[in-house]
């Protein structure tokens, strides 16, 4: 066994028995929650454009701009709006 | 021989991704809401139930770009990309490749990677419960034969490794974040995603630790990874973030 | 007289149900939302011991000329095997062509070549899961040309064909009916009693087709005046059945779809109590 592997081995060893702080253990926020379950479902879409609308169920994505928390996200290459 | 089944379905198919189909509409009764119309009632739901669903599993990537540019993103992938299997929590695999390559969206270069994340918070809150590798488990193996162990990660355990701070940029696309803003220079983020009892989470790693679970993801020995995690951060303490990874529960436990 | 009336599982109400435990004859799920699995899962298996389960598969499209998806079945299955729920069920349509999955309960033309096709896929599905399902009439939004039979005659050979039971859905007729232009009491009659195992009660919209009505099954909005007529018909043609409240879209609160549940068993009650009287 090398020194460098020898080392790695009592490293490894001590860990099994090192307490952790709560705080490296992760954040205690939700996610990502039960509330998210169940996307499969039996109705049918009344948006604005669902039913037997002419107009597309969705606008092209050229003519749409990204507008919501992206406005927050700033730096970078972004390019002016 | 009338619209044999087989043949139907297969135009039906195509209509609702997009194409004009005369020999269906021929096949369909109109009266004073036409045949094309009441078509036009099926296209319609299945592209936006499942825009919907997109929604629903990247929900980060819908509040940076708002509603109206997402369903557009959104559309633009369904018709490409149409479900294999009906279960639609499983539907979306290849939408942050499809994000990193859609024209539309390159002003936003770390929107691909938040979908990334939102992915894996997806795959990990649907990822069965399965038992973690303990401390105690690891004791019973002998101290000098660890180094050459190779441990896997769980089901639903996914690292989430970006230039952008995703972590932040995810802080802030939440209800009720903050207006505070987040500069998309300022430092990558390494996330380990994972399932928790109730929902899923994800943790910042540091440089180190995430080089060490990158390569023990990638198969390698506890040896190899750890010389890996020097490499990326030669301050990575070992013991401590091995302890730190155990404790997460990350890893699996071997199956019996 | 007991309850009849369940509702459905959603979401959004499953932490609020585990912790009130509300007074419901049964909970419906849409077998899909619970086949990878999520703590949703775990949750719900809490609630096996104080409430009948109705599991609602809503892809297993059973209408495809291209048959079952092997390992779709085999998951329905797996999940049906675990909670064993007290009614198991799908719809009379189809959603996957060419391997693709369309999130819709597609339109059927009714045929012979479509009958043999959901005869042998529902077959499959009973073998499969080693128990009767019943499969429910869908809205449509059109009809075919070709079709030589009627939806109740389709649903009644299918019921001969392959011992399944018929989930009639109140709502699905009066929007089916509207949007084909047939009579919904007519559709009725003649159904086999026999093999029906539910009914299925949920809220409609009215939307505008160039000036035309045409009636869309969104589950958005509690059940409406005409299906709750009808519903009474129903009850007092075909007797009493396990019968559910939808609701898909705009959630509401939970006791809101506890009070349409409610609703559900009076209309219920009263057709009982003029039975009595009328005997």
């Amino acid at each position: 066994m090398t020194k460098t592997r020898i080392a790695i081995a009592s490293a490894l060893a001590a860990a099994l028995v090192l307490p952790v702080a709560a705080q490296a253990q992760g954040n205690t926020e939700k996610c990502y929650g039960i509330v998210k379950a169940g996307k499969n479902d039996c109705q049918t879409a009344t948006s604005s454009c669902a039913g037997t609308s002419k107009k597309d169920a969705q606008a092209d994505a050229w003519i749409s701009v990204p507008k919501g928390a992206c406005e927050k996200i700033v730096g970078g290459k972004l390019a002016a709006k | 021989m009338p619209f044999a089944l087989p043949d139907l379905q297969a135009a039906f198919a195509a209509h609702l991704a997009g194409e004009e189909r005369g020999e269906l509409i021929a096949a369909v009764i109109g009266d004073s809401i036409p045949a094309a119309a009441r078509l036009r009632v099926y296209r319609h739901h299945v592209q936006h139930s499942l825009a919907s669903a997109l929604a629903a599993t990247f929900p980060t990537v819908q509040a940076l770009v708002g509603d109206d540019f997402f369903r557009a993103l959104a559309r633009a992938f369904v018709v490409r990309t149409l479900p294999c299997q009906p279960v639609l929590a499983e539907y979306g695999a290849g939408f942050a490749d499809f994000v990193a390559d859609h024209e539309p969206a390159r002003t936003l270069p770390y929107l691909a990677d938040v979908a990334r994340l939102d992915w894996a918070l997806n795959t990990a809150f649907h990822a069965a419960p399965a038992p973690a590798l303990t401390p105690a488990m690891l004791a019973a193996v002998e101290a000098e034969r660890l180094p050459s162990l190779g441990l896997r990660l769980s089901d639903g355990v996914l690292l989430v490794r970006s230039e952008f701070p995703i972590d932040r940029i995810w802080a802030a696309s939440q209800p009720g974040a903050s207006l505070e803003q987040v500069d998309i220079s300022s430092g990558g983020a390494d996330l380990l995603v994972m399932r928790r009892p109730d929902d899923a989470a994800f943790v910042p790693l540091a440089a180190g630790e995430a080089a060490f679970v990158a390569s023990l993801d990638a198969g390698n020995p506890l040896a190899d990874s750890a010389e890996a995690g020097l490499r990326a951060d030669p301050s990575f303490d070992l013991s401590t973030g091995f302890a730190r990874l155990l404790a997460l529960g990350v890893f699996a436990a071997p199956q019996q | 007289m007991g309850k009849v009336a369940g509702i459905g599982l959603r979401s959004p109400h499953l932490a609020e149900i585990g912790r009130d435990r509300p007074a419901t004859a049964f909970l419906e799920i849409h077998a899909e939302n619970y086949l990878a699995g999520s703590p949703a899962l775990q949750a719900v298996e809490r609630l096996r011991a104080d409430y009948a389960f109705s599991v609602h598969a809503v892809g297993l499209s059973l209408g495809s000329a291209e048959g079952l998806d092997a390992a779709h079945l085999a998951r329905v299955a797996a999940l049906v095997k675990r909670l064993e729920p007290a009614y198991v069920s799908d719809h009379l349509s189809w959603s996957v062509s060419g391997g693709r999955y369309f999130n819709d309960l597609l339109p059927l033309p009714y045929t012979e070549e479509a009958l043999d096709v959901v005869v042998r896929n529902v077959v499959q599905l009973q073998d499969a899961l080693g128990r009767q399902v019943s499969i429910e009439n869908p809205s449509c939004y059109l009809g075919f040309a070709h079709s030589t039979l009627s939806e109740p005659e389709f649903l009644d050979a299918l019921v001969r064909r392959s011992g399944c039971g018929l989930l009639l859905d109140v709502n699905n007729i009066v929007v089916t009916a509207h949007n084909l232009r047939l009579d919904p009491r007519a559709w009725l009659s003649g159904l086999p009693a026999a093999a029906i195992t539910q009914y299925h009660l949920a809220g409609h919209a009215v939307n505008d087709s160039d000036g035309e009505p045409i009636l869309i099954d969104d589950h958005g909005s509690r059940v409406g005046d005409g299906v709750w007529t009808l519903f009474e018909d129903v009850v007092r043609c075909y007797g009493v059945r396990p019968t559910l409240v939808e609701w898909d879209t705009d959630i509401p609160a939970l006791p809101v779809l506890l009070e349409e549940a409610a609703r559900a068993d009076q209309v219920v009650q009263g057709v009982g109590r003029d039975a009595v009287r009328a005997a």
